[in-house]
């Protein structure tokens, strides 16, 4: 199927309707801990956007320094030692 | 949680969904919120994530020690598996890590490269053809459009819908991986801290 973008480019008329299109970007707004607090009409779609890939690049990051964190505890806790503890943690 | 699609198996790239039918939507998903932040979920890729990096630390030579890349990579491997291959995303992931890096990295680059001389180009041929400004909004909009697909693995040609779905899924798939690192992170160190104190006990009980 023909994307959005190369068809709409010159004309009006798109494949997906418009209101598809709201609705989703309402849902992602939701999901973004900056714009869930605003009302949808103030927010439009390319600020949406740029916080979605904002937000993703940072959690990207946060994942990263997490990996980090846990490389460096890997190495000095014993892993069959500690499995209780995980284990444990993981319940609550 | 969302049903399995009849080929959970063998994902094709371009599953033909009922988009093309005017007036009808696929069954309804989850919404993501409400998917990834299910305990279950939780554990399951919690414990998901323990054996992964267990694995990986059996499989690294035990000179070596774990990079933080090798963490990074499997904890994305969790994430995508538990995420079932329903969503693109993690289909594009697991793909990824089969097949080799070398053949990955040459196309990325090449793609990068294309990539920028058409943000050269395509700017200017627009500005100068007298947009009004919702035209000009709309391309906003596409360019946002388009960053997000790079951002997101395996969605770089999708239409504008998919994207937005996948975009989602993967928003909420991350918090969960964050919040569940971060809880194993901690549970490590406390039983890290615990663990010398105890040897230092039985140290201290051997010496009198």
């Amino acid at each position: 199927m023909s994307s959005w973008r190369s068809r709409s480019r010159q004309s009006n008329t798109s494949r997906i309707s418009d209101e598809q299109i709201n609705d989703l970007v309402s849902k992602l707004q939701m999901l973004l801990p900056e714009t869930r607090t605003r009302n949808n009409d103030r927010v439009s779609s390319a600020k949406v956007l740029q916080e979605t890939c904002n937000y993703i690049k940072n959690l990207h990051r946060e994942v990263d320094d997490l990996s980090e964190r846990l490389a460096e505890l890997l190495e000095t806790t014993d892993m069959s030692s500690s499995q209780a503890a995980i284990i444990r943690s993981l319940f609550m | 949680m969302a049903s399995i699609p009849s080929s959970s198996s063998s994902p094709s790239p371009s599953q033909p969904k009922a988009r093309k039918k005017p007036g009808q939507t696929t069954s309804p998903p989850p919404p993501p919120q409400t998917k990834w932040r299910t305990g279950t979920q939780e554990r399951l890729y919690s414990r998901r994530l323990v054996d992964a990096l267990q694995a990986t630390r059996d499989r690294a030579q035990p000179p070596e020690s774990v990079g933080s890349r090798a963490v990074k990579e499997a904890a994305d491997s969790a994430l995508a598996m538990t995420a079932r291959g329903q969503s693109r995303w993690s289909r594009a992931i697991l793909f990824n890590r089969n097949s080799c890096r070398k053949r990955v990295l040459v196309k990325a680059g090449g793609k990068i490269r294309r990539h920028r001389r058409k943000h050269q180009a395509i700017p200017p041929a627009m500005e100068g053809a007298g947009a009004t400004s919702g035209v000009l909004k709309e391309r906003k909009v596409k360019e946002r459009l388009k960053k997000l697909g790079r951002i997101v693995p395996g969605c770089k040609k999708l239409p504008a819908a998919t994207l937005l779905e996948e975009a989602a899924d993967y928003v909420a798939a991350l918090e969960m991986q964050v919040r569940t690192m971060r809880v194993l992170a901690e549970a490590l160190s406390a039983a890290a801290v615990s663990v010398p104190e105890e040897e230092e006990m039985e140290i201290a009980e051997q010496g009198s």
